[in-house]
């Protein structure tokens, strides 16, 4: 119960390094939102049921709030501040998010846009049913769910042709 | 806001998809896409608690682990010395706070008000709090506190023995004809009891919040659907005047009605903020939420119908059982749609509450209409069954042509077209009347219909428009956007009236130091702000036109022109003569740096107090049936489910809504609202209850894994159907409610579908597998 001890932890976020002292217990959420400013991933439940703070490491989709940071350690972590291109333009998936009107209050929008750009990758959006079973990790109070399926299935859509275009 | 600067590769998403074709998407009813969805895609929209203070500290609370007893003792001693902790507050050193006026602007009583509980009357009550230099130092040393309590019986809910009959409130009795002696007399005849649990808002974000004291000045960054009604409780609360409170919400991750008051949670962080001299961030944990503020009480209804052998209605009786807390009032208007549904001549409701060991419970989406609807909804498709007629025809039978308990004329009722339009796109005529008549293997299919309706609540407004030197347009308001499309439709309002591109339009929300703004809440936000921004925008174009006419400096000036026309940012003679000059153009050569109007909608002669009032209590809405007409918007719900012979599960497979909003502002996010209210409809009626430990009296399933909501695999694809014309009555640009409607109305329509399906009639929510086999 005592820890005062603080770990140096260095993390790989969205291409960038970053040096932190935390102590052991903190969770890869929370460094990320309240060490180093990076809100976009959002808190819903911090106990692995909500979907709300999905990041990337090393490319798969994880829950950042039942990660430690230190976990993390020397793999790539990717937030939804780093999916966009460096000059702002919109992922397929975030442009077909705004598009389609996939969310309203957006608090699990980057979860859901996070778990999206993953499920593609996977292979698991080749049908609505199959885009409706590999997104229900991520709850949406606003009842933003056929809206995301529509999102999910048009990027998906625009990945693969610009995939086929690019070979 | 901001708008961000980010651009799309992927289709220009200022034009939306403009399916409509003959209305731009910027204009006020175009399909303009939200314009805070940039900064809410990229991760760069800031919710209330994600500000980055220097000096930050952190509370955690300490909840009461009984229903019902009082506190003996409190051991801080090892979370007093545990790394980190600043302070474990407690009763004993609380500040000691006002108690402030309530929503509806009922003046307090002059005793202390204190957040901290020595008398427990419901378990997860706060009773501590431990303040710690970091989250992770305060949630350890809030799990050292030791609570001795003094534990006795508690009622834990409306099934306990102990619980009684309750408190009859007399203002919901609607009585007309002689309801009883009707319903004895009628030919036919059903009554049914019908029950909803314990639900709860459960937005995305949970609640919490940072204040700030500088001096005696508080800034509080929170989620809020009225940041005004807050800032007068927090004022009151410290004793410092309502000025000198500021609350901050850009961003809200839902309310649902659930955020609409300051709770004791922020007495809590706002005493600690005081009593460190540091800014206090307090994050309500995702458990704590289902007892840190109310949920939607849990109800009990009787419904009798009474027809001829027709199915005309000749009386309802309705009787109607709340809950509420121990020393809390709550009123769910059960009786609210029973009375205006359908046409009869006798009619009686009445409705008490009870008291038990819960926290007080709140709004969730459709107070009262929803439970309400539950009961009648479900109850004319019974009687439908019992005299052998369609449960679409039955309704029409039915129909009101005018309110029945008001006696005036609707403002407009599309519902008869809801129900064909609905009708004609679910395929209804082909439905096989007779209960168990469809099935596609082994799954039984059902095909139900219901109704539902939401009273125009309105309200007076006010906003600040500014026409800016570089020729944009700037819109403040302290009213809020969660998700409904504020941003996006008071841009469209303004860009309109002003004639600029919404591009050139920001509109700022969500800062108590804007123009002030009433609840949002009960679907009421978007009539009123579209009504206030248009009339501001309106001012400040007269002026810029005035200018343009009368100035000397003016390229207009020898003109001597009536008026100008304003279209794309650029001003002009309507005749097509003359120069054609940009604002910018124009203010610059005038001399102006600006162009401001407050537009404000209340009764001319309102004074400061008035305003007061009307933007930090309720007190001053007005009736849906004030005047001539009784302003409601109405739906139709045609919903298919498929249930599992064997297992008695319940998927729904299909939705089609035809739905009554009026005119509406931009059709795309109507659309997203309407659905966003069917989902949380279909997890009403299937999944959504919260279960009390009898034992302790406590929210077992406290979480959302267990408390289940809809998830994307629950829900099929759903047809939404805009019946709605504009209604002038309603409100300025002639909007009704958008977003309470789409869940009223569904779940019967579930239940009604899923006794087609299998015969069996469930009349409590949720319908789970176990009520089926």
């Amino acid at each position: 119960m005592t820890s005062k001890t603080r770990i140096p932890i260095k993390l790989q976020i969205n291409g960038h390094r970053h040096e932190l002292e935390v102590e052991p217990r903190v969770t890869l959420l929370d460094a990320l939102r309240d060490h180093l400013g990076l809100t976009g991933t959002k808190k819903g439940c911090d106990q692995g049921q909500c979907g709300a703070c999905t990041v990337h490491i090393d490319g798969q989709r994880v829950l950042a709030c039942l990660t430690l940071a230190a976990q993390a350690e020397g793999r790539a972590i990717r937030s939804i501040e780093g999916l966009a291109d460096g000059d702002g333009t919109l992922h397929a998936v975030q442009a077909a998010f705004l598009e389609q009107d996939a969310f309203q209050c957006g608090y699990c929008t980057p979860g859901q846009i996070m778990s999206a750009v993953a499920c593609i990758r996977e292979g698991h959006a080749g049908s609505d049913d199959e885009i409706r079973e590999y997104m229900a990790g991520n709850l949406c109070r606003c009842g933003a769910y056929p809206h995301i399926v529509a999102a999910v299935r048009q990027a998906a859509l625009e990945i693969a042709s610009s995939t086929e275009t690019a070979s | 806001m901001t708008v961000h600067d980010v651009r799309s590769r992927h289709g220009d998403s200022k034009r939306g998809d403009a399916s409509d074709g003959a209305i731009l998407a910027e204009a006020v009813g175009g399909r303009l896409s939200r314009i805070d969805g940039p900064a809410k895609i990229t991760g760069a929209a800031k919710y209330a608690v994600e500000q980055q203070l220097e000096g930050l500290s952190h509370a955690v609370l300490v909840e009461s682990t009984i229903a019902a007893g009082k506190v003996r003792s409190i051991d801080t001693a090892a979370a007093e010395s545990a790394p980190g902790v600043l302070l474990v507050l407690m009763p004993d050193n609380a500040l000691r706070l006002n108690t402030a006026t309530d929503w509806l602007g009922t003046p307090p009583p002059d005793i202390p008000y204190c957040p901290l509980a020595r008398d427990i009357t419901f378990s997860g009550q706060h009773v501590a709090a431990v303040v710690a230099e970091s989250f992770e130092q305060a949630v350890a040393a809030a799990a050292l506190v030791k609570v001795a309590y003094h534990e006795t019986p508690a009622i834990v809910d409306l099934d306990d023995p102990k619980a009684g009959d309750g408190i009859p409130i007399d203002t919901m009795t609607k009585e007309w004809g002689d309801a009883q002696a009707a319903f004895a007399a009628a030919p036919v005849r059903i009554c049914a009891a019908y029950n909803t649990p314990r639900e709860y808002q459960a937005p995305m974000e949970p609640h919490g919040l940072i204040a700030h004291w500088q001096g005696d000045q508080l800034t509080v960054w929170e989620p809020s659907q009225w940041l005004d009604g807050m800032a007068r409780t927090y004022a009151e609360w410290f004793g410092v005047p309502f000025e000198n409170v500021r609350l901050v919400s850009p961003f809200i991750g839902g309310g649902f009605g659930s955020k609409a008051f300051a709770y004791g949670y922020g007495a809590v962080a706002a005493m600690a903020a005081k009593m460190l001299g540091r800014p206090v961030k307090l994050a309500v944990t995702r458990p704590q939420t289902f007892t840190a503020y109310g949920g939607r009480a849990a109800t009990r209804q009787t419904v009798a119908l009474g027809a001829d052998a027709e199915g005309r209605i000749q009386s309802i009786v309705h009787r109607g059982v709340n809950e509420t807390s121990v020393d809390g009032m709550w009123v769910e208007p059960l009786g609210s749609v029973t009375s205006i549904m359908y046409a009869t001549p006798n009619f009686s409701s009445r409705q008490n509450v009870v008291r038990v060991n819960t926290v007080v419970p709140g709004a969730l989406r459709a107070p009262g209409e929803n439970p309400s609807a539950f009961g009648v909804e479900c109850a004319i498709d019974e009687l439908a069954y019992e005299v052998g007629i369609d449960p679409l025809e039955i309704r029409l039978r039915n129909y009101a042509e005018q309110d029945p308990e008001a006696n005036k004329p609707w403002s407009t009722r599309r519902l008869r077209e809801a129900f064909a339009a609905g009708a004609e796109a679910f395929g209804w005529s082909k439905r096989a009347p007779e209960p168990r008549s469809m099935r596609d293997g082994n799954q039984l299919i059902g095909w139900g219909v219901a109704a539902g309706t939401y009273p125009v609540r309105r309200a007076y407004g006010e906003a600040m428009v500014r026409i800016l030197a570089d020729g944009s347009v700037e819109v403040e308001s302290s009213s809020i956007d969660m998700g409904q499309g504020t941003y996006t439709i008071l841009a469209q309002t303004a860009a309109e009236v002003v004639g600029v591109a919404a591009e050139k339009v920001v509109v700022k929300l969500g800062d108590s130091r804007y123009a002030r703004a009433g609840v949002t809440g009960g679907s009421r936000l978007a009539g009123v702000m579209t009504g206030a921004v248009h009339k501001a925008a309106t001012a400040a174009l007269d002026e810029l036109v005035g200018l343009a006419i009368s100035d000397p400096n003016s390229p207009f000036h020898a003109l001597q022109a009536n008026t100008l026309v304003v279209a794309n940012g650029r001003i002009a003679s309507p005749r097509g003569d003359g120069p054609e000059v940009s604002i910018a153009e124009l203010l610059g050569s005038v001399g102006r740096s600006q162009i401001e109007a407050m537009g404000d909608t209340m009764p001319a002669n309102s004074t400061a107090d008035d305003r007061y009032k009307n933007y930090t209590t309720i007190a001053t809405a007005l009736s849906h049936t004030e005047g001539d007409y009784s302003r409601h918007s109405w739906c139709a719900h045609f919903i298919e489910v498929r249930v599992d012979e064997d297992f008695g599960t319940v998927r729904v497979s299909r939705v089609v809504s035809a739905l009554d909003s009026g005119r509406l502002y931009n059709p795309k996010l109507a659309e997203s609202q309407w659905k966003g209210g069917i989902i949380m409809g279909i997890g009403q009626a299937l999944l959504e209850e919260g279960i009390v430990d009898r034992r302790h009296g406590r929210i077992v399933n406290n979480n959302l894994a267990d408390y289940l909501i809809a998830t994307n695999a629950d829900i099929p694809d759903i047809e939404v159907i805009s019946v709605g014309i504009p209604d002038p009555h309603s409100s300025a640009l002639g909007g009704k409610g958008v977003g309470e409607l789409g869940i009223v109305g569904v779940a019967p329509a579930i239940a009604n579908a899923v006794f087609h399906a299998t015969g069996k009639r469930v009349r409590d929510l949720p319908i789970t597998l176990e009520k089926l086999i």
